[in-house]
């Protein structure tokens, strides 16, 4: 089961107009294992999470999502394939028109056509999971930035998705909301879920990931387990990178 | 961009197509002359006027009921019973009187209209049915100072635009100014306010206004014309010689009678009535009924506007590229064509293919110009609701629709509901333009008791004050509402 391929992508590449964002990438992501993608701003690490999940077509190369390649897939079954794989924005993205459970419930009813009851069961599951039971009723708006961001990951729990997405999930939240956020993503890379993770938490990264990508310019640099890439980096790039981030902690 | 200028100008070409085809079915329809036929078919002479030109033609206001009364409309009344059939009156601006005939809105056209040369090449006319004359209105104060037509010469004179009065100034009174406008109640309130320095009007019409202000002096024009051309005539769609000879047959014995002396003396007791009571008060069902019609069609306008315009915006987020080229060019054109030409594109153009009454065709336009503005609104308030969201909706595996109806829309909708309340409370404003085809909203009352009353200033003070209550009122209670869904959101 820990050898299962959930994501491999091959050639990868990605232009926006005349700009190379992404160039000729290749990765593969096994069930169960957590990758985290650092790298500087620019390099097109959110390029490149959400070529994983086709919210952005990839100009060339191939997404296989469990054996299906994801760039050769009509609109219809994309969409299928999609709410397989749960995403976690750095902004959030919560609808401000709905409350929490409202959030939790939309697609389960909508995609999945799981009936009210079911769906209410599995959203009250998972905010109990985040801790946030209590504020099932509430509208976003009135949440502070780390529990909205726990219910944003509750939201994409509750499609069951076989991979979670995140892009920076914590870099928009005030310091000591951090720590709740990835409390909570810990927690469910102890549970077994496979994760690609953009982030610059390097505790996290290190205790957590199974592998450390380290992006610039658009190529994957270097791949490595955490201790080796962070404590003995071979690429320039990603030793000046990672100096750099170490010096800010 | 190419995509969108291509669509562009498809849609002029259907318009001109459309509109090429119109003027071919008016000149087509004037082929046969069956014009006396089909009135005495229908039972029906329809007429129209414009009624703000006392003695001729105005509306009084009797037990609480408007009607139009006058000399031209007891010779119409004549012309009706000697056909044999009902009289029908419309009434609009006199500059579309004549369009209102060619485009077949009425069987004749009546209201002091004098048959010269020009409009002679696109109307036919009946014999002269009564020779007014010419003169010239002045204030009081300025006797002295304009005792003949010698003295007005450098002068800045006053003319209703497309009268035979505005050429003659412009023609005879040397050095002059000329100054046109629609309504001859504009004109004596500008020369009241010595805006104008005279007048230049029918002398009925000038005795009529000195009868009842005596702030206002009569001169004789002292023009030496051509009978054939000063006199006032019945105006028919070109080719109508059937309903013409007949109507001359009346006009005949107008003439041999003297009947026009007796009809002006009518028109005469009318307007002594009306100087009684002038308040506002003594006026309020005009205004009311003015209020209504404004209302009505600011209500079904903004319904259809919203109509059109989701319509459109979401033909904006179409895959298809010519359906977007459509509703861009849709909205690009209604934007770029002032609405009061739009108003009577729908009346005349259309109307000659479809007969539409005047009310209906002013829903139409302002609904359909509405529709653009509305389509821009919803628009902008789609796109205003941040990209995260659709990504968000996307990533979970919403459909497109689904989206749409449980993320964007509802989002979209504060953004737009303010923006809507704003379309509405303009188009309260805004359609007031359909007073040029007749329609009796709140401007055109407003025309009207100043026609009535011989007071300028007083009606379009009152009718400021209701347009004010209204869009005040709308404001104040969209406000509520807003207020309220904020609390909800
Ligand atoms: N929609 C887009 N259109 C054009 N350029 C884009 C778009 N999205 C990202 N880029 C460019 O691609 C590059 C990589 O962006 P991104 O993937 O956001 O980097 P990162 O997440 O690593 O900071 C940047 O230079 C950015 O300006
Ligand atoms: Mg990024």
């Amino acid at each position: 089961m820990q050898d299962k391929k959930i994501l491999e992508v091959n050639h990868l590449s990605k232009k926006f107009g005349q700009t190379d964002v992404l160039k000729d990438i290749d990765g593969t992501v096994k069930s169960g294992q957590v990758i985290c993608v650092i790298g500087p701003s620019g390099a097109g690490k959110s390029t490149f999470l959400r070529c994983l999940n086709l919210l952005e077509k990839p100009t060339s190369g191939e997404v296989n999502f469990e054996g299906t390649d994801l760039t050769h897939v009509d609109d219809k079954h994309l969409v299928n394939l999609r709410e397989r794989m749960g995403m976690v924005f750095q902004s959030f993205n919560l609808f401000p028109n709905m409350t929490v459970l409202e959030n939790l419930k939309l697609a389960p009813v909508r995609v999945k056509h799981l009936s009210d009851e079911e769906a209410e069961k599995t959203a009250m599951h998972l905010l109990g999971l985040v801790g946030l039971e209590e504020k099932a009723h509430v509208y976003p708006s009135s949440l502070s930035g780390g529990q909205q961001q726990r219910v944003a990951i509750a939201r994409a729990l509750a499609m069951n998705p076989e991979v979670m997405l995140f892009d920076e999930p914590t870099s928009a939240l005030d310091p000591e909301m951090v720590g709740e956020v990835l409390e909570v993503m810990q927690k469910l890379a102890n549970e077994g879920m496979t994760m690609v993770v953009v982030t610059h938490e390097m505790g996290f990264a290190k205790e957590v990931a199974d592998e450390v990508w380290f992006m610039a310019d658009g190529y994957i640099l270097e791949k490595g387990k955490p201790e080796e890439l962070f404590d003995n980096p071979q690429n320039e790039r990603a030793k000046d990178f990672i100096g750099k981030i170490i010096q800010n902690v | 961009m190419k995509k969108s200028v291509k669509a562009i100008i498809q849609v002029i070409m259907m318009i001109t197509a459309l509109f090429t085809f119109t003027a071919w079915q008016a000149s087509s329809a004037s082929a046969a002359d069956n014009s006396l036929q089909r009135v005495k078919q229908r039972g029906e002479l329809i007429m129209v006027t414009s009624p703000d030109y006392p003695p001729y033609e105005f509306q009084v206001n009797k037990g609480g009921k408007s009607r139009i009364v006058g000399m031209d409309i007891d010779v119409a009344k004549k012309v009706a019973k000697d056909l044999h059939v009902k009289l029908v009156i419309k009434s609009m601006n006199f500059d579309s009187l004549l369009v209102a005939i060619q485009t077949g809105k009425a069987d004749m056209a009546i209201g002091g209209i004098n048959p010269t040369a020009t409009r002679r090449q696109s109307v036919d006319f009946s014999k002269i049915y009564y020779s007014g004359g010419q003169s010239f209105l002045i204030n009081s104060s300025d006797v002295n100072k304009y005792k003949s037509v010698k003295n007005l010469k450098g002068a800045t004179i006053g003319a209703q635009t497309g009268t035979l009065q505005y050429g003659l100034a412009k023609k005879k009174i040397p050095n002059s100014t000329v100054k046109g406008m629609d309504k001859s109640t504009d004109l004596v309130l500008a020369l009241k306010t010595h805006k104008i320095d005279a007048l230049g009007i029918e002398k009925p019409s000038a005795e009529a206004y000195v009868k009842n202000d005596p702030s206002l002096k009569m001169i004789p024009s002292g023009y030496h014309l051509n009978k054939n051309e000063v006199g006032a005539a019945i105006a028919f769609k070109k080719g109508s010689n059937s309903l013409v000879n007949a109507v001359n047959k009346s006009v005949d014995q107008i003439k041999q009678q003297h009947l026009t002396d007796q009809y002006l003396a009518s028109a005469g007791k009318y307007m002594k009535v009306n100087t009684v009571n002038t308040s506002m008060w003594h006026y309020w069902t005009y205004f009311a009924k003015g209020v209504e019609f404004t209302i009505l069609i600011s209500i079904v306008a903004t319904f259809f506007g919203v109509l059109i315009g989701v319509i459109l915006a979401l033909m904006r987020f179409s895959k298809q590229k010519w359906i977007r080229g459509l509703a861009i060019s849709y909205t690009e054109f209604i934007r770029g064509t002032p609405l009061m030409v739009q108003v009577m594109f729908v009346y005349f153009g259309i109307g000659v293919v479809v007969n539409i009454p005047a009310l209906i065709s002013g829903m139409i336009a302002v609904s359909l110009n509405s529709g653009a503005y509305v389509a821009e609104i919803i628009r902008g308030g789609i796109n205003s609701v941040a990209k995260g969201q659709t990504e968000a909706a996307e990533s979970l595996g919403l459909s497109k629709s689904d989206m749409m109806r449980f993320v964007i829309l509802p989002q979209a909708f504060k953004n737009i509901w303010p923006a809507l309340g704003n379309e509405f409370i303009s188009l309260i404003k805004e359609s007031s333009i359909v007073s040029i085809i007749g329609v009796t909203d709140l401007i055109y009352q407003l025309n009207i008791v100043r026609a009535d009353t011989y007071r300028g200033v007083i009606p379009i003070f009152v009718a400021m004050v209701l347009y004010f209550i209204m869009t005040f009122a709308l404001t104040r209670l969209l406000n509520h509402y807003e207020g309220k869904m904020k609390h909800a959101g």
